[in-house]
């Protein structure tokens, strides 16, 4: 077994984040573990971050690099915001990320979602991913706040590299709610599997078949 | 593989006394195992009351010395007194850390007198991390055996005698350990 | 022409002149010397009414424990501290640039906000965070400095967490270092939010502000104890600041849990002296007092 948990590696989110638009607003999911390695560096950290009053992100990858690609965008929406006299729209901010993130695509290991609410296009979800790509997310109807939350749960089950708690952030024309799932209070998604005592209890059941080597 | 300061090799320790500090270094010069010299300096007068003594790679100690020369000089001339010992170990430490990322193979250490006779001893690592002890400090392949012989020699409060002999012998019983230094040793109380 | 080559004193950043000699002894085999670093146990945690910082006082190189009593607790402004872990040299110069650019920040800000508030402000602890992440973020993690940052600002207290590639957190307790395992366990079993008394009585404020603060004071020497006694690259003693509000409290070796117990009380005696070769007395420069004023110079 390899011990050498690697607990100085750059810290990074190995992660589950999340966005979705429906009917009217756009809501933004996310997972709360920071790694470095094998340790839990921060079990309740927010990857959910504000640009403007109307445009958050969810990032992933190197905690260093997409905390420094969003201080830089909320500077430049902010400036952008007073130049306009209006609120920036999602476009603009999903825009400016793609450009740090091409312009920089061999320094930088982060992929982002952008999502927010302007008064143009109404919810919007962008897209960035590693190489700097802008792509526009689809449009989705039902109640997407309980799938959001439901999608990073299983994420969280199944991801080693995710956990802790849910994060979840609804931008709408009415403005932002922010929402927060404990993780003790999250669905564990292990119904499937019989609850089992000790490797005995399989060996002695009928069925399954024991695993053979 | 070889250690950089196993090239020349070096032992040098610096002890407090009462109102009086010494400093010490062997006087070998060697090209890994073969002896080059036998009356190296190792340690310098930067002024009446600071000494500086450098271990490591001989080179870069000559290059670093006379940098560090030079800023003092420069210092004298403008504010017309002499270093503290506390700012000339601030200066080292700034000289070294310039080259994080590419050092001067040298670990420094300096003992002064500061304002009312009061004893200063310090070293460093080669990009300047200081440390600042209050009994005594050491450098040089012969280190590892100098901490050992200074941790049980050491008392509080030597007169300048006692602390020559217990400097004198812990440098000695030191080297004679380390086949990269030796041949005596240069001891400055001041 | 010959150009000029006298370095000149003010000069800043960093000198690559000896890299690619460096990087051809290394290619050579011969290896560069170890920096000193601080396998530390650093942490730090909110209570009621501040923060409190805790460090060891472990430093090594290699294996050596070059120093026995060092301090890890580095001042930044008269309301925030932080704690370093790292390659020493690195936390020590960083802190240092900071406290620099925060001096200069401040001189700025407060002449500008001087005609609104009539005094100069506290530095926040966000903008001492910012200026820390910005250099180690500019210098891609090869400054290796992981940082505890704890203050209280107009704001509140506040804790955040520094890693060497720039990234940060901020959380209600924080631990750093090669003993954070340990004295993570410590925090995630026995924090709480506040680390107060249920329903104080006013007039024991005072009394029962003590016992908070010594309950989170308790907290952190445990959390540093477990550091000291579990990580081989933490050791010594435990320092401690407590920053409030209204003032702090360097506490510098709160806690000396490992006492020289092997010191000889009768010291050593050397029956046969040293052989000395050699002596040269050099008499000190006499100090020269100049008076001043009198007629003594003229123009």
């Amino acid at each position: 077994m390899d011990l050498d948990m690697n607990v100085n590696a750059p810290h990074s989110m190995g992660t589950t984040i999340i966005g979705v638009t429906y009917n009217g607003g756009v809501v933004l999911g996310a997972d709360s573990r920071t790694s470095t390695g094998m340790y839990v560096a921060n079990r309740a950290s927010d990857k959910i971050t504000q640009l403007t009053d109307n445009v958050y992100v969810c990032r992933s990858g190197s905690a260093a690099d997409s905390q420094i690609v969003s201080d830089y965008v909320r500077y430049f929406l902010h400036q952008h915001t007073i130049q306009l006299g209006q609120p920036a729209t999602v476009k603009v901010a999903a825009n400016l990320i793609r450009l740090l993130s091409y312009n920089n695509k061999n320094m930088l290991q982060t992929g982002l979602i952008v999502g927010g609410w302007d008064k143009y296009e109404g919810g919007k979800i962008y897209g960035i991913p590693l190489g700097g790509t802008l792509v526009e997310q689809p449009f989705a109807i039902g109640d997407m706040h309980q799938l959001v939350v439901k999608a990073v749960s299983l994420a969280i089950a199944r991801d080693g590299a995710s956990g802790g708690v849910v994060r979840t952030v609804v931008i709408n024309s009415d403005g932002v709610t922010r929402n927060f799932y404990p993780g003790d209070k999250l669905q564990l998604w292990h119904d499937e599997l019989e609850p089992q005592n000790s490797l005995l209890d399989i060996l002695n059941a009928p069925s399954p078949e024991p695993m053979n080597i | 593989m070889m250690q950089i300061f196993e090239y020349n090799g070096s032992a040098l320790v610096a002890m407090v006394g009462k109102n009086c500090f010494a400093i010490a270094s062997d006087r070998r010069l060697g090209v890994q195992l073969q002896t080059i010299a036998t009356d190296f300096q190792r340690i310098s007068k930067i002024h009446d009351r600071v000494f500086l003594g450098l271990s490591g790679l001989a080179t870069d100690a000559q290059t670093l010395y006379h940098r560090l020369v030079f800023r003092h000089k420069l210092y004298q001339l403008r504010e017309e007194r002499d270093m503290k010992p506390e700012t000339f170990a601030n200066l080292v430490s700034a000289l070294l850390y310039e080259k994080r990322f590419g050092p001067y193979f040298c670990q420094p250490v300096i003992a002064g007198l500061g304002d009312e006779d009061k004893p200063f001893i310090c070293t460093m690592d080669s990009i300047g991390a200081k440390e600042l002890a209050k009994d005594f400090v050491v450098a040089g392949t012969a280190s590892e055996s100098l901490y050992g012989a200074c941790e049980s020699m050491f008392k509080e409060d030597m007169e300048p005698e006692e602390l020559f002999e217990t400097v004198s012998q812990a440098l000695l019983s030191s080297v004679d350990r380390d086949c990269l230094s030796g041949w005596g040793g240069h001891v400055y109380v001041v | 022409m010959s150009k000029s080559v006298i370095e000149t004193p003010p000069k800043g950043g960093f000198s690559f002149d000896l890299c690619k000699r460096n990087e051809m002894l290394s290619k050579k085999g011969v290896n560069p010397p170890s920096f000193r670093k601080t396998g530390t146990t650093i942490v730090g945690l909110i209570f009621q009414d501040g923060v409190i910082l805790g460090a060891d006082t472990r430093a090594t190189e290699g294996p050596i424990v070059c120093d026995k009593n060092c301090e890890k607790i580095h001042y930044m402004a008269p309301n925030i501290y932080c704690c370093g872990a790292g390659t020493a040299a690195d936390t020590e110069a960083v802190t240092a640039i900071v406290i620099l650019l925060c001096l200069c920040s401040d001189m700025v800000s407060s002449q500008l906000q001087l005609h609104r508030y009539h005094t100069g402000r506290e530095s926040r602890v966000v903008t001492a965070l910012t200026l820390l992440k910005r250099h180690l973020f500019n210098y891609q993690g090869y400054v290796s400095a992981a940082l505890v940052l704890g203050g209280v600002d107009v704001t509140g207290p506040h804790l955040h967490t520094i890693y060497p590639h720039g990234s940060t957190d901020t959380l209600p307790f924080a631990t750093m270092g090669s003993g954070s395992l340990a004295a993570m366990a410590v925090f995630e079993s026995k924090y709480r939010e506040g680390l107060t008394v249920s329903s104080p009585i006013p007039f024991f404020w005072s009394l029962i502000f003590l016992f908070q603060r010594n309950e989170g004071i308790e907290l952190v020497t445990e959390a540093i104890c477990s550091g000291i006694f579990n990580d081989l690259g933490s050791g010594s003693n435990v320092d401690i600041c407590v920053i409030t509000k209204g003032g702090k409290e360097y506490l510098r070796n709160h806690l000396q849990p490992n006492p020289r117990t092997y010191t000889s009380s009768k010291g050593y005696s050397f029956p046969k002296k040293t052989e000395v070769l050699l002596t040269k007395i050099i008499p000190l420069k006499e100090k020269v007092e100049i008076i001043e004023g009198g007629d003594a110079m003229e123009e």
